[in-house]
């Protein structure tokens, strides 16, 4: 093995807590075993790798969970996250789950999990524990999507099933602030999650449906070109760029290059945002994360268009610093997010 | 990340003494408590050999290429430092696989069962993971929100709630409501409301159900085998591991509690008989309520066994109860023989009777097999709150029979009679007559580790194989298999339903 592979593992050793680094590490060697080189991927054993959780409808730190099936025709679940009933001493009877939301203002994150499109699910454990995070950090409503993934369901299914949980979201009368009988709707990823959160969003504003603000931590994004950061980030930590490019293959359909708009929203072939309504977004970048200068450019491209846009640059982040509350960064940024979605209370 | 104790403890069943929560809780503290949530199990003192041995397994596994096979089998991915070390000894079989001064047994990899490898194949079983049930889970999945299922399940709340409280009169007025609204249902709310209702007023009225037909109890499970995979995904799964157990062994000897028409063992036999080593002498041991029907499963099983070239014994034990069973009534050879003690949806049946599943579990322990099959519902119907009972096995049963809907006509019929029965038994009976007792696979876990069993993982060939399985079901889309800790669920929509566990001494 090179020396030079060497002193990369040595070195995303230094930055991440000893227990972070073995999490990340895993997922790692175990994605890499997932992918082969002839583009199909170890579903089987992915999903066997998988560490999952059920819902718990009895609450725990505060939260209880539900799944719902919101499309018996794709099997579309989501997963929803509500904080617990401060009238009750029991936990909530099944009759309890969908009781409306009680505020004037009642943020609801509409969240994607991540997985570069191919890995994870609603219901993986690290997402779980992130959604039940969420809902303790904001004291809001999440309802994490189970989106179809790629290869064997590549573009446009994620959105799609983003679009119809969108949908399903926004016409739930129990998830209705009182103020003006709406649903306050922030739509939320990481990773591919991030990704599909944009694009979920650019579809709402051409279809009239309000979405209050997007939330992108480390979000998927790439193009043709390879980034300075892509260059001399490949490999350091925990990712490289010919995984990276084998996830966009597994997305994009067939005989499509990365500068396909899904993958590059501001490339040429992208949608120009001038003029078109489009919510504020909190864009978080990891500066260890080799796709950072293509993150950094989305911001830019959205500045550009007369977006809002509230950039956190963490430099000395990794992929993934979210998973475990045991860093700054982690803490920093889940302030940040209670700050953007609860703006408005 | 603290768990809360939940208020609301169900039972968690005759299983744990207090030695074995002292040892639980040393286990426990020495666990990384961030990384526990997150589904992986790994000793703080262990970490930095943990990070260790992950360097070593990517330095070797290179970048992104994986040198890896397709067959090669995994264990228990929560125990990531075994999974680790067993990747790491895959790739290079002259590596120590036992790190120095580690309490952990060998792990080496098993391979499929079929092709066993020269190398000794022993899992890692040592330990024992035992957890006591600290807080209940309540895997609750809406299947659908339309109004008259809300006031549907209102209602039937509502009664099981009068009838905890005995009032009757509230009770029947509520029954018959329910009746009702079922009528204007449609689908499996309504089929699973009516059997509810019916074991609501069967509690009523005192007219319990009976449990003695147990020719029209096995037809209907033929049924139930044919229009949906539980009973295949439980045979199957079970046979894997049995099967890895008598990878070696030239003699080998099945129990079967509760051999009703002997479905789960063709395919067992015809995997024997494949066994690149050439097959095992096989003896099976059938239990059941009546001696002509077991001797004439024996007997067909023994014509298809000959058909292939495979040795065979049959012994069949007629009992009324399986607590009657007693060790010499099984003729064990010790010494020659590998034994395999297995049990689909039988076991809970035991906890109708106090004391009675530690008596049983100690016959069992004193005849050594060498593994044992369990396949349980994943449920706690086995509270001592009743309401919470009826509450629990309504989604439970809600679940099961929504993903019925999709089977052909006739076989769903029978399939639904078959679930209705353990519905009315679950509801309506008491005391030595509710035999349907099901508790979830951490209970059972607790139990067997008090009764000195040790975790036998599956594997995920096993996993892989049961997915496929599965795949060729109408309705595929629905059901899920989960790997937990070493044992396999079926689930439909994220709700599991029955677990499949395998254990040694």
């Amino acid at each position: 093995m090179a020396a030079s592979d060497e002193v990369n593992l040595i070195e995303s050793r230094t930055v991440v807590p000893l227990n972070t680094w073995v999490l990340i590490s895993n997922f790692k060697v175990a994605y890499n075993i997932l992918r082969r080189p002839d583009g199909t991927f170890n579903r089987h054993l992915a999903e066997y790798l998988d560490r999952k959780v059920t819902a718990n409808a009895n609450p725990v730190d505060g939260v209880f969970s539900f799944d719902v099936l919101i499309d018996r025709r794709t099997n579309l679940l989501s997963r929803v996250y509500r904080p617990a009933y401060a009238d009750q001493e029991q936990p909530p009877s099944v009759l309890d789950l969908e009781r409306p939301v009680d505020g004037e203002i009642v943020p609801v994150i509409l969240f994607f999990h991540g997985g570069s499109f191919a890995h994870s699910s609603a219901n993986s454990a690290i997402y779980d524990t992130l959604c039940r995070r969420l809902v303790g950090v904001c004291n809001c409503v999440v309802v994490s999507v189970n989106y179809r993934r790629a290869p064997e369901n590549p573009y446009p299914c994620a959105y799609d099933d983003g679009w119809i949980a969108l949908n399903w979201v926004n016409s739930r009368s129990w998830l209705k602030s009182k103020k003006d009988s709406k649903v306050h709707i922030f739509l939320a990823g990481d990773s591919s999650g991030g990704n599909i959160a944009h694009n979920v969003a650019l579809k709402a504003g051409e279809s009239g449906i309000d979405v209050l603000g997007n939330i992108l931590l480390n979000p998927m994004f790439g193009g043709n070109e390879r980034t300075e950061s892509e260059k001399s980030l490949d490999g350091k930590y925990f990712v490289t760029v010919r995984d990276r490019d084998w996830y966009w293959k597994a997305f994009l359909p067939e005989g499509e290059d990365r500068e396909h708009p899904a993958c590059n929203p501001f490339s040429p072939r992208g949608k120009n945002l001038e003029g078109v309504s489009f919510p504020k977004s909190l864009v978080v970048v990891a500066g260890l994360d080799l796709i950072r200068d293509w993150q950094l450019a989305y911001a830019e491209g959205l500045k550009k268009a007369g977006k809002e846009v509230k950039l956190m640059h963490l430099e000395k982040a990794t992929i993934g610093f979210y998973l475990l509350p045991n860093n700054n960064h982690f803490h920093n940024v889940m302030d940040e997010i209670s700050a953007f979605v609860n703006a408005e209370c | 990340m603290k768990r809360e104790l939940n208020h609301r403890e169900s039972s968690a069943g005759e299983g744990g003494s207090s030695p074995m929560t002292t040892v639980i809780k040393e286990e426990a503290a020495g666990v990384d408590e961030l990384l526990v949530v997150l589904g992986y199990k790994v000793r703080s003192s262990d970490m930095a050999d943990v990070a260790h041995k992950l360097e070593q397994l990517e330095m070797v596994l290179g970048d992104g290429i994986s040198n890896l096979c397709d067959e090669t089998v995994h264990y228990n991915p929560s125990d990531l430092s075994g999974w680790v070390e067993s990747m790491l000894s895959d790739l290079d079989p002259t590596r120590s696989q036992e790190k120095p001064g580690s309490e952990y047994d060998l792990r080496a990899i098993a391979g499929s069962a079929v092709y066993p490898r020269e190398e000794h194949v022993s899992r890692r079983s040592k330990r024992t993971r035992v957890e006591p049930e600290m807080s209940t889970t309540r895997s609750v999945v809406v299947l659908d929100s339309q109004e008259t299922g809300v006031r549907l399940v209102h209602a039937l709340l509502a009664c099981a709630e009068a009838v905890q409280q005995n009032n009757l009169k509230l009770a029947d007025a509520l029954v018959k409501h329910v009746g009702l609204l079922a009528s204007s249902q449609a689908g499996a709310m309504r089929k699973v409301a009516t059997y509810f209702a019916e074991g609501l007023a069967r509690r009523i009225y005192r007219i319990y159900p009976r449990d003695d037909d147990v020719a029209l109890s096995d037809t209907l499970q033929i049924h139930f085998y044919e229009s949906c995979p539980y009973l295949k995904f439980a045979h199957f799964t079970a046979n894997q591991a049995i099967l890895e157990a008598f990878a070696m062994a030239d003699k080998v000897h099945v129990i079967d509690l509760g051999l009703n028409h002997g479905l789960q063992w063709p395919a067992l036999i015809q995997a024997l008989a494949l066994r690149p080593n050439g097959p095992p002498d096989f003896r099976l041991t059938g239990i059941g309520y009546s001696l002509t029907e077991l001797q004439e499963v024996g007997w067909k099983l023994g014509q298809l066994a000959s058909t292939i070239g495979v040795n065979y014994e049959f012994k069949s034990i007629a009992l009324n109860n399986l607590s009657d069973l007693k060790p010499e009534m099984l003729d064990i050879r010790s010494g020659s023989e590998s034994v395999a003690v297995n049990s689909v949806f039988d076991l809970h049946r035991l906890l109708a009777h106090p004391g009675s599943i530690d008596k049983f579990l100690s016959t069992i322990r004193s005849i050594r097999p060498d593994i044992m099959t369990i396949v349980e519902q994943e449920a706690n119907h086995n509270g001592t709150v009743f309401l919470d009972r009826f509450t629990e096995s309504l989604h439970y049963y809600s679940s099961l029979f929504d993903s019925l809907e999709g089977s052909p006509s006739q076989d769903r019929v029978m399939s639904e009679l078959f679930l209705g029965r353990q519905i009315l038994n679950l509801v309506a009976c008491e005391g030595e007559d509710r035999v349907e007792r099901h508790e979830t696979l951490n209970q059972w876990r607790n139990r067997f580790g008090s009764g000195g069993f040790k975790p036998v993982n599956i594997g995920s060939n096993a996993y892989k194989q049961a997915s496929m399985l599965l795949a060729l079901h109408a309705g595929a889309d629905g059901y899920s298999v989960d790997e937990n800790e070493g044992c396999l669920l079926l689930g439909w929509q994220t709700r599991p339903l029955i677990a499949t566990s395998a254990w040694s001494l």
